[in-house]
């Protein structure tokens, strides 16, 4: 088994606003290899960006990590000052955003940014850092780096924004790369391509990924392992074949159900999750998805399901899967392409 | 289809977005947003309209529904040609043709209850009026799903999802033929975009209504259409039945399209991605587009003539219509 | 998962009502509600609310703490401080020394009884510097050679004045605060009390006019210049740029040439020049708002043109709007007071704050007070709009809300 990277531990993160306290993050745990990619999948407030800010302690003002442990390779990064974490953002783990229009400064050049964080976090000389950046930008797939260099941000597209931004973070060689919705602002043919990238930097570098993402296409597509989150907790953990083949959890059948595919034909209909997420100012006592499950019981609302393991590192919670349960009819939602058809 | 009575012809429609230069504003160069496109919508039927951000699928919507001026073509909307009508003409055009907007964060007016907002349209066609007015506006709620409880309530305290059924209420509260769907569930959480999805399909089937259905989701659009037109640059390359569309694509571009959409079944998407059909680089700038095939900097197959000619639309039998020098002559 | 025991019937089925995650639990707070909410929660700001609120209710009801108004005169009750500090005089009255070196009686609770008048002749009192009153049979006499004396000899006198009473010196009791002049009075004898309160009510008034132009034709007309655009914008920002450029000074003083100097001369050259800024404000924001969803949904729905600046427009920009007429009322105060001060301003008898401290600069040395008061109001109130402004900012800032 490879080394783990980063292992959290029941990580709790809550913001203290005027209406009362917002429990974004409730005991979240996972960890992720050397060379592995880890997805989360969620909805808006399911907890997921804010786990990753938690990972890199950008959770600011009224924002604040109530427990649990960071374990940066066996460091603990939730007891590090805001000083000790300069050492660690950007040179070990490196964030994207989902938005390359605003995560670029205007006022600089893309070439500039780039060199900026490589001076900062290793110690070579500014030409030789320049050579490292139109290195950097060949490999995020830039045509002409050494003229597109010196190009402002706005000269660059949203795809080339994108890469650029990949291209800082990965200047400093980290050991874990976070990436928040890095293909939700761009088109189909331009997520095609840096998830293309992502892949050749797993298999070239070995680069640790988590990719945040709602998109189950993009996970199937990349990912290794995936948590499925929901109001703040994980639902269901396993590894990509896992949850698209056995789920084992209603919300992330109910994903499934919910979304159209491609290849399908044109009888199925859409059976959509009910309801909206909830409101975690007053997170629902018991199971969070229990308000909009079809299956949901009394005890449902009661108390929140313990996990059921199913393997290693597959598990979810679940009601329906404790020992004395009732036998229900599930409707998986699990529809398996022909892989020979093509 | 052919026997479909036509709702909505749109005849080499145009739209320029002038860009002024210099201290009096002199006009020199235009953002070709729409170049000069044809097709037809169906009465009863959805219409998808895919692309990527920057070909021109959102102002084709707008300019339909009379947001933009035309800058040159046809509108022909129930057999009149609305390209040119005034705005005060335009008024019992505005019955018919509704629109559905993106962002429901934006296109709800955050100091307005959403009785008013959903009131709005009945004040300013005069349809009703006092008790009548609270009653419509009930039953609109009741159509998309919300309660008579929410009318007083203000948008913000609202989710993304049922602000689009406001939204959605908005627009049916005229009872319209015509609705475009400007990118209405790209802005949703996944689980909540099958819920807008089925409600609009519901309402279509129930009010028969027509929908122009404008998204760069790809099997959202496949799931919701019966016709799809792909655009690229201001121009539709390919036009066809959706299934057809997708088991045979004939463009090159909706091709590599279909291609790059990753499907959520793990094993086989990553089969399929071997052969995935990366495009090189981005969209060129509407300001300056390509000669000829607008698509050729991008295109594996492209030969000379693709920079010297632009490839029209021609039909190739059942519907289906492609823009390009090789269509049936490439090898995949 | 732990293997304890639930009872049977917890695993009974409940049904999944849609509607149930659909409620809204939250309290339902409006726009404004929740600007008020984080604008009371700035100390800062609701103590300038508070200031400002006492400055309206000043001007509005002060005048019942006064006998005086605004113009009246009483020339011999000139220059009486608010501070007094008193004697104990033979008819058990006190008395109070002017700095003038005149007697004043004054009542126990600090009231101005009258000034006594001497029974030495006016030879004697400036040759011998010294006043003598006959009060209650006993000679008082106010002897004020000290100064003069020692300015012979060269040297600094150790006071001012001595009162004595048959030869025996009356010191000071006590302080009294002076109840017939609150705030003392200025060199014509006129209570500044009345004047400040005076002073308030033209300031509030130009505040409000300041207020009102800015919001009825600044925001009507960068409403129509943002949401005509192009060339009409153009024309009507050239406009407002060609009426900012020539600065407030020259309008008033033309138009002082023109009408006359007054009250109306600075209404209107502030009617003139303020909208300007908030013109500017309202374009800006207009320009950005009219590009929203739904403005163009308004617009598909044939909403009319006055509709949408009204009703979408207006309403959405109304928090920049509130911010920027919070921020300029302290500056047209301000304006206002500067102009009366270098005497572009209200014509006497009339008082304005800029008018009372330029009268009261003259006296400073002797009569400090009599600056004290414009100042200190002009201050407090500037001050106030200020920190109300600012606070008002925070809350209205959509940026800033959480």
């Amino acid at each position: 088994m490879k080394e783990k990277i980063i292992e959290v531990n029941n990580l709790q993160t809550s913001f203290y606003t005027h209406l009362g306290e917002v429990q974004a993050v409730r005991g979240v745990s996972f960890n992720v290899a050397k060379g592995e990619v880890l997805g989360i999948v969620g909805e808006s407030g399911s907890g997921k960006s804010v786990t990753s800010m938690s990972i890199m302690k950008l959770v600011s003002y009224p924002g604040k990590i109530k427990s649990g442990e960071i374990l940066f390779r066996g460091e603990d990064l939730a007891k590090k000052t805001d000083k000790e974490m300069l050492s660690v953002r950007g040179d070990k783990i490196s964030m994207i955003f989902q938005d390359p229009m605003t995560s670029l400064n205007p006022v600089y050049t893309i070439g500039n940014q780039i060199i900026e964080a490589i001076i900062r976090h290793q110690n070579v000389g500014k030409d030789e850092a320049r050579e490292k950046a139109i290195e950097m930008l060949k490999l995020v797939g830039i045509p002409s780096p050494e003229e597109r260099i010196d190009n402002y941000p706005h000269e660059f597209s949203g795809g080339m924004r994108q890469r650029a931004m990949i291209a800082i973070a990965l200047s400093c060689e980290p050991d874990l790369l976070i990436a928040d919705e890095p293909t939700t602002a761009l088109d189909v043919t331009i997520q095609a391509q840096i998830m293309e990238l992502l892949k050749e930097l797993k298999n070239k570098v070995d680069t640790s990924i988590i990719l945040i993402t709602h998109d189950l296409g993009v996970v199937a597509d990349t990912c290794d392992k995936i948590i499925v989150m929901y109001g703040g907790l994980v639902m269901e953990r396993g590894s990509a074949q896992e949850i698209f083949y056995t789920p084992k959890h209603p919300y992330t059948m109910g994903l499934m159900k919910s979304i159209p595919r491609l290849d399908a034909g044109d009888d199925g209909r859409l059976i959509p999750i009910p309801g909206t997420p909830p409101d975690l100012i007053k997170p629902p006592t018991g199971c969070p998805f229990s308000a909009r499950c079809p299956y949901a019981m009394k005890i449902c609302t009661q108390e929140m399901p313990g996990y059921t393991k199913f393997g290693e590192g597959n598990e979810a919670a679940c009601w329906l899967l404790h020992k004395d349960a009732p036998e229900v009819e599930v409707d998986t939602g699990v529809v398996r392409g022909d892989v020979n058809a093509k | 289809m052919q026997n479909k009575e036509v709702l909505l012809e749109v005849k080499g429609l145009k739209k320029y977005f002038p860009i002024k230069h210099g201290f009096l504003g002199r006009k020199t160069k235009y953002v070709k947003a729409v170049d000069g496109i044809d097709f037809k919508v169906y009465k009863g039927e959805t219409l998808g309209l895919v692309g990527e951000s920057g070909c021109g699928k959102s102002t084709t919507g707008r300019t339909i529904i009379r947001l933009y001026d035309v800058t040159e073509g046809e509108v022909i909307f129930d057999g009149t040609d609305i390209s040119d009508l005034s705005q005060r003409e335009l008024l019992p055009f505005r019955k018919k043709m509704q629109m559905i907007f993106q962002d429901p964060y934006a296109s709800l007016n955050t100091r307005m209850t959403v009785a008013d907002i959903i009131g709005e349209p009945l004040d300013i066609h005069g349809i009703a009026s006092g008790e009548a007015r609270k009653n419509r506006i009930n039953e609109l709620l009741k159509t998309v799903g919300l309660t008579t409880d929410h009318a007083s309530r203000y948008p913000h305290e609202f989710s993304g999802g049922q602000r689009q059924r406001i939204g959605i209420a908005r627009a049916l509260a005229v009872n319209p033929e015509f609705i475009i769907c400007d990118e209405p569930i790209s802005a949703l959480d996944v689980s909540i975009q099958a819920q807008v999805v089925n409600m609009l399909d519901d309402l279509q089937k129930n009010m028969g209504l027509t929908y122009l259905f404008i998204a760069h989701d790809l099997s959202m659009v496949k799931y919701i259409s019966d016709r799809i037109a792909v655009m690229y640059l201001g121009k539709i390359v390919e036009i066809g039945e959706a299934d057809r569309l997708y088991n045979h694509p004939e463009h090159p571009y909706t091709q590599a399209l279909l291609s790059a959409v990753p499907i959520p079944d793990p094993d086989l998407t990553r089969e399929l991605a071997k052969d995935r059909v990366i495009l090189e680089g981005d969209v060129p700038s509407p300001l300056n587009p390509p000669s000829g095939c607008r698509f050729r900097t991008r295109c594996q197959y492209a030969k000379p003539i693709c920079s010297e000619e632009m490839p029209e639309l021609q039909d190739i039998g059942g519907e289906h219509q492609v823009a390009c020098h090789f269509t049936g002559k490439l090898i995949k | 998962m732990s293997n304890k025991n639930i009872s049977p019937e917890l695993w009974e089925k409940v049904e999944v009502h849609a509607s149930r995650s659909e409620e809204i639990t939250r309290k339902s707070l409006t726009y404004w509600q929740d600007a008020w909410r984080r604008l009371k929660q700035n100390k800062l700001s609701m103590l300038g609310l508070a200031l400002i609120i006492i400055m309206i209710m000043f001007a509005s009801f002060g005048s019942m703490f006064t006998e005086w108004d605004y113009s009246s005169q009483t020339l011999k009750n000139a220059n009486l401080p608010p501070k007094m500090d008193v004697v104990k005089l033979p008819n058990d009255v006190y008395g109070f020394v002017h700095r003038e070196y005149t007697l004043f009686e004054v009542d126990e609770t600090g009231h101005i009884i009258d000034r006594l008048e001497p029974t030495n002749s006016m030879l004697d009192i400036m040759q011998n510097k010294r006043r003598i009153y006959e009060i209650n049979g006993e000679e008082v006499v106010l002897d004020f050679s000290f100064i003069s004396d020692a300015k012979k000899e060269g040297k600094i006198a150790e006071k001012g004045f001595e009162l004595t009473v048959n030869g025996e010196e009356l010191k000071t009791v006590k302080s009294l605060w002076n109840k017939t002049y609150l705030f003392g009075s200025d060199d014509l004898g006129r209570d500044l009390f009345a004047r400040v309160r005076y002073g308030a009510t033209i300031s509030l008034l130009i505040a409000l006019v300041a207020t009102l132009v800015q919001f009825f034709v600044g925001v009507f007309y960068g409403a129509i210049a943002g949401y005509a655009g192009g060339s009409v914008d153009m024309i009507m920002m050239r406009i407002v740029d060609v009426i900012a450029t020539v600065p407030l000074l020259l309008y008033v003083i033309l138009l002082m040439v023109v009408i006359g100097p007054g009250l109306k001369t600075i209404i209107l050259a502030m009617g003139i020049i303020y909208w300007v800024g908030m013109a500017r404000i309202v374009r800006g924001e207009i320009l950005s708002l009219k590009e929203q969803e739904f403005v163009m949904a308004a617009k598909t729905l044939g909403a009319s043109t006055w509709r949408i600046i009204a009703r979408h427009l207006v309403p959405n920009a109304l928090g920049p709007i509130i911010v920027s007429l919070a921020m300029m009322i302290p500056s047209a105060i301000f304006t206002e007071a500067f102009l009366s001060f270098i005497g572009l301003g209200v014509p006497a008898p009339m008082a304005s704050w800029g008018t009372l401290a330029n009268d009261a600069v003259k006296a400073l040395r002797s009569y400090p007070f009599q600056l004290l008061w414009p100042s200190l109001a002009i201050s407090i109130t500037v001050l106030s709009f200020n920190f109300f402004g600012d606070g008002l900012r925070n809350a209205l800032d959509p940026k800033l809300r959480r």
